[in-house]
């Protein structure tokens, strides 16, 4: 339900707004942030934010402006603000005008639960941590978050949008004082659906497993990417599957719909009703959602195309509403049997494009890697640096996991792919 | 006034050992175009308050935008809640502050022109006129500028009688050109960063001869040659191809709470641990970093940080060895300095504040050298030019950077550009192979505005400072 305050600013932006086209947002989020570091806590954190910005055009000649209230004077000085620079700005060659009324999508990602867990309950949580922690004799630190919010998105050519969402995280990180580092991090909808018990157990088996690191030769090798690191590297696809710089020959996906880029085992889809995913129903531009199939079996069927961009190409404009790897049924036993040896990897960490035209990214392993044999996990490794192309990884996979709601805007599986590319070691 | 008064009145009558309240008013103005196309002009404005409090050794932090009397003092008693649950779990008594005293002061930046009165269409003629000139070449598909002003106006009043207001500004123009041809995509940039100036900066910055210059390497890099594979050769990196480096490698690492292990769930910890204090050699003799809030160009200048403690200037790499660490008050005491260095900051008024890499640079040579002397001197090496791909580990050792302009060298000449170009290294391997410094002619500043750390991330700056230098024996080559 929309807060009155929200129709009220709502209100006064369409009386006092002169220009020719207007696009405005306005947000509120109640946010409650506890970090904990060393087993006590670092860092608490309380407060709500609000925020109104308000995009308008003279002709084709726009300007943007935004504040963090909804008080009157503000919205005043919002108004002139974007109105000043629009009227003193140069006319935009591509610009596109507001979007017109649309069918937005019923998506539902607000949780009561969430709404009313307390930060007493947060400081439970992190309580039963440390506990868990001081019993290993080990260290943990992490950050437990909750945040409610609101978003309004409402322009002069009809289209009208209000969302609400809840977010219950976790990210906890358990080391000692030698090598043994592991993390678990989970986000959900509905805190209900979050078991510190589980999450604990699966922090303490990924912990217990570590044994002192040996040290390997770089090259390349089987891996199963766990589904943190598989969110992490394929994540990537959200900025390279963009459609002007595939078509300006910029990325890697220069004239790539309709063909198999990525190999028969790669899906990525966003879907709105998703089990236990949220997903945005419309975009910050005035986009309703839709399901997407982006890449279905390999093949490349869809890029992600802003308005500015489809209307000069005459199609659809479209955005990324939730991120979906499609699964199998394979279990970890499984994939470790199908090779002969291999690497686990949990998680990975400051990955960065090396080349947008080759699709290519570096970045290193963390928060615990295993060196497996004949279907057995036989000790740690040192971390290692990789140097990989996306879709010549997505071309190695050899089987696909469960789907795991990592977090609860994406869906992602386990991942065994053969001949992962590593460049460098490191010294721990 | 009153508020603040009542925030550390309230604060005090409720238990907090220790209060400070911190009113901020942000100011930033966003010009993008794209070709020649302007896909975004804004301006946003952020303005509201953040109370921190500490009771029984925990912290406590609440914020708010309502400037009311009964909204500040909801605002203290949240804090205060939120202090009494942190200390449930806390080791001993808690966290402890280092000693400060009380300041009644101001600082503002030292700007000729204030970037938020320049006319707007006087910036967008510049911009466009740097886009196009970059379009004039055939083989440039993309030209981006991107134009930044920001403002921070901002109060700190604490329990210690601190009464601190100061009026920060920043410029940062960026300016990138892409070249495409049916094989590959390059980009080349005209980036030096953020300055702590006005207007003035970028008028100074002949940016028209620079968009060629760039056109011209973008599309050279496009038909140069990939370096091959890995092998050990000797590199010559520029100031801002250092000063990302040196960020990442010496910046971070000496961060002292990621040696505590504050950060240890997301930005990572530190190999440079306290026993290694005055002992470790972190780079050659003639590696001395030194970190310096006093800098007048500097964005990590505030006069005070968010702790209220006074811009400092001192040596965290000394003669090659780890001599000191960027401290904070609360987690100074936990090596037993009496006293913060003053690198707590926060990004906005809702933001915590948290330890942060202050105006850190590489101290020019003592002896005359020049970059085309260090050049003439280079047998086999790999000159570097400005940022590009970054990866390190979260333990800060392990390394690999690229780069935006690379040329082979041989027999001390520059023989022809490449492209791809990365190397790769480690601490305390590559300061310590440092064996040439240019002097200061040659010293260039580079201001970076979205170092990102914390939980939830924070976007924080500062500027960096190098002259160029070399580096022997390193491994550099391609990606595999």
């Amino acid at each position: 339900m929309m807060e009155k305050q929200f129709q009220t600013a709502a209100k006064f932006i369409e009386k006092n707004c002169s220009a020719d086209d207007f696009s405005f947002y306005i947000y509120k989020s109640d946010e409650q942030r506890t970090r904990y570091a060393q087993n006590m806590i670092t860092q608490n954190m309380s407060g709500v934010k609000y925020g109104v910005g308000l995009c308008v055009a003279y002709g084709n000649k726009s300007g943007r402006a935004s504040v963090n209230s909804l008080d009157e004077n503000e919205l005043k000085f919002l108004i002139k603000t974007a109105q000043d620079i629009a009227k003193l700005n140069k006319p935009d060659p591509e610009y596109v005008p507001s979007s017109s009324k649309a069918k937005i999508p019923v998506v539902n990602n607000l949780s009561d639960n969430t709404v009313k867990f307390s930060m007493k309950e947060m400081v439970d949580i992190i309580g039963r941590t440390v506990e868990n922690a001081e019993k290993k004799k080990a260290f943990v630190s992490g950050i437990v978050t909750k945040t409610i919010g609101d978003f309004y998105l409402k322009n002069k050519n009809g289209f009208e949008g209000f969302t609400s969402g809840s977010q219950f995280e976790n990210s906890m990180t358990l080391a000692d004082n030698k090598t043994r580092e592991a993390k678990v991090e989970r986000s959900v909808k509905d805190v209900n659906d979050y078991s510190i018990n589980k999450e604990l157990e699966q922090l303490n088996s990924r912990f217990d497993a570590l044994t002192e690191p040996k040290k390997i030769e770089i090259g390349k090798y089987n891996v199963i990417l766990r589904p943190q690191a598989v969110i992490n590297f394929f994540s990537f696809l959200l900025y390279f599957l963009e459609r002007k710089n595939a078509d300006n020959g910029i990325s890697a996906f220069h004239e790539s719909v309709g063909k198999n880029m990525f190999g028969k085992n790669f899906s990525m889809v966003s879907k709105l009703n998703e089990k236990g995913l949220t997903a945005e129903p419309f975009s910050w531009d005035g986009i309703a959602a839709r399901d997407f199939n982006w890449i279905v079996n390999g093949v490349v069927k869809e890029l992600y195309t802003d308005r500015s961009y489809a209307k000069k190409i005459g199609t659809e404009p479209n955005f990324i509403p939730n991120f979906i790897i499609r699964g199998g049924n394979a279990t970890e036993d499984e994939m470790m049997k199908k090779v002969k040896n291999g690497l686990i990897i949990n998680n990975f960490w400051y990955i960065r494009t090396v080349s947008l035209r080759k699709n290519e990214v570096t970045g290193l392993t963390r928060d615990g890697i295993y060196y497996f044999e004949n279907g057995k996990i036989k000790h740690s490794v040192n971390n290692l640096r990789f140097n990989e192309v996306l879709h010549e990884a997505a071309k190695n996979i050899l089987l696909l996991g469960k789907e795991d709601n990592i977090t609860s805007s994406a869906k992602v599986p386990t991942m065994l792919i053969k001949d992962f590319t590593f460049a460098d070691t490191t010294s721990f | 006034m009153d508020h603040l008064a009542i925030a550390l009145d309230h604060a005090q009558s409720l238990g907090a050992e220790y209060a400070d309240i911190r009113v901020q008013k942000t100011r930033r103005e966003v010009i993008y175009l794209e070709d020649l196309s302007l896909k975004h002009t804004s301006m946003s404005v952020e303005h509201g308050y953040g109370i921190r409090v500490m009771k029984k050794g925990a912290w406590g932090f609440a914020h708010s935008n309502i400037f009311t009397d009964d909204e500040v003092r909801k605002t203290v008693e949240k804090a205060v809640k939120v202090a009494e649950l942190s200390s449930r779990i806390k080791k001993g008594k808690g966290l402890t502050l280092a000693f400060e005293r009380g300041y009644i002061d101001n600082y503002s930046t030292k700007i000729q022109i204030d970037p938020f009165t320049v006319p707007l269409s006087e910036k967008v003629d510049l911009m466009l006129e740097v886009n196009k000139t970059l379009l004039n070449y055939s083989k440039i598909k993309r030209a981006f500028f991107m134009l930044e002003s920001h403002n921070d106006d901002k109060f700190f009043v604490s329990t210690l009688g601190s009464m601190i207001h100061s009026n920060i500004y920043y410029v940062y123009p960026l300016i990138e050109a892409t070249a495409v041809n049916d094989k590959d995509s390059q980009s080349r940039s005209f980036d030096k960063g953020g300055n702590a100036a006005g207007w003035e900066y970028v008028l100074k910055m002949n940016l028209i001869e620079k968009a060629a210059q760039i056109a011209e390497e973008a599309i050279m890099k496009l038909e140069a040659d990939e370096p091959g594979e890995i092998k050990r050769r000797d590199l010559i990196l520029d100031p801002y191809n250092l000063g990302l480096t040196m960020h990442e490698s010496v910046g971070h690492p000496t961060e002292l709470d990621r040696v505590l292990k504050w950060e240890a769930d997301y930005a990572g910890v530190s190999f440079a641990t306290t026993e290694k204090l005055k002992k470790y050699r972190y780079g050659s003799e003639i590696v001395n970093f030194v970190g310096d809030n006093t800098l007048s160009f500097g964005l990590a200048t505030a006069g005070y940080d968010d702790d209220g403690v006074p811009g400092q200037k001192w040596y965290i790499i000394k003669d090659g060895i780890l001599n000191e660490y960027g401290t904070t008050r609360d987690t100074a005491p936990f090596i037993g300095e009496n006293m913060s260095r003053g690198c707590n900051r926060a990004t906005s008024y809702y933001d915590f504040p948290i330890n942060r890499i202050p105006n850190l640079y590489l101290e020019p040579g003592k002896k005359l050298l020049s970059p085309q002397e260090l050049i003439s001197d280079t047998e086999d090496g790999i000159y570097i030019e400005g940022r590009g791909s970054f990866s390190i580990d979260q333990h800060r050792v392990n390394f690999q950077f690229g780069g935006d302009m690379f040329w082979e060298i041989k027999n001390g000449k520059k023989v022809r550009p490449l492209k791809d170009v990365l190397y790769k290294s480690n601490n305390p391997e590559f300061w310590n192979s440092c064996d040439a410094i240019c002097d200061d002619r040659y010293w260039k500043d580079f201001g970076v505005t979205n170092c990102g750390k914390g939980q939830p991330p924070q976007s924080s700056r500062m500027t960096h400072g190098a002259s160029t230098a070399r580096f022997k024996n390193i491994r550099v080559g391609g990606s595999k």
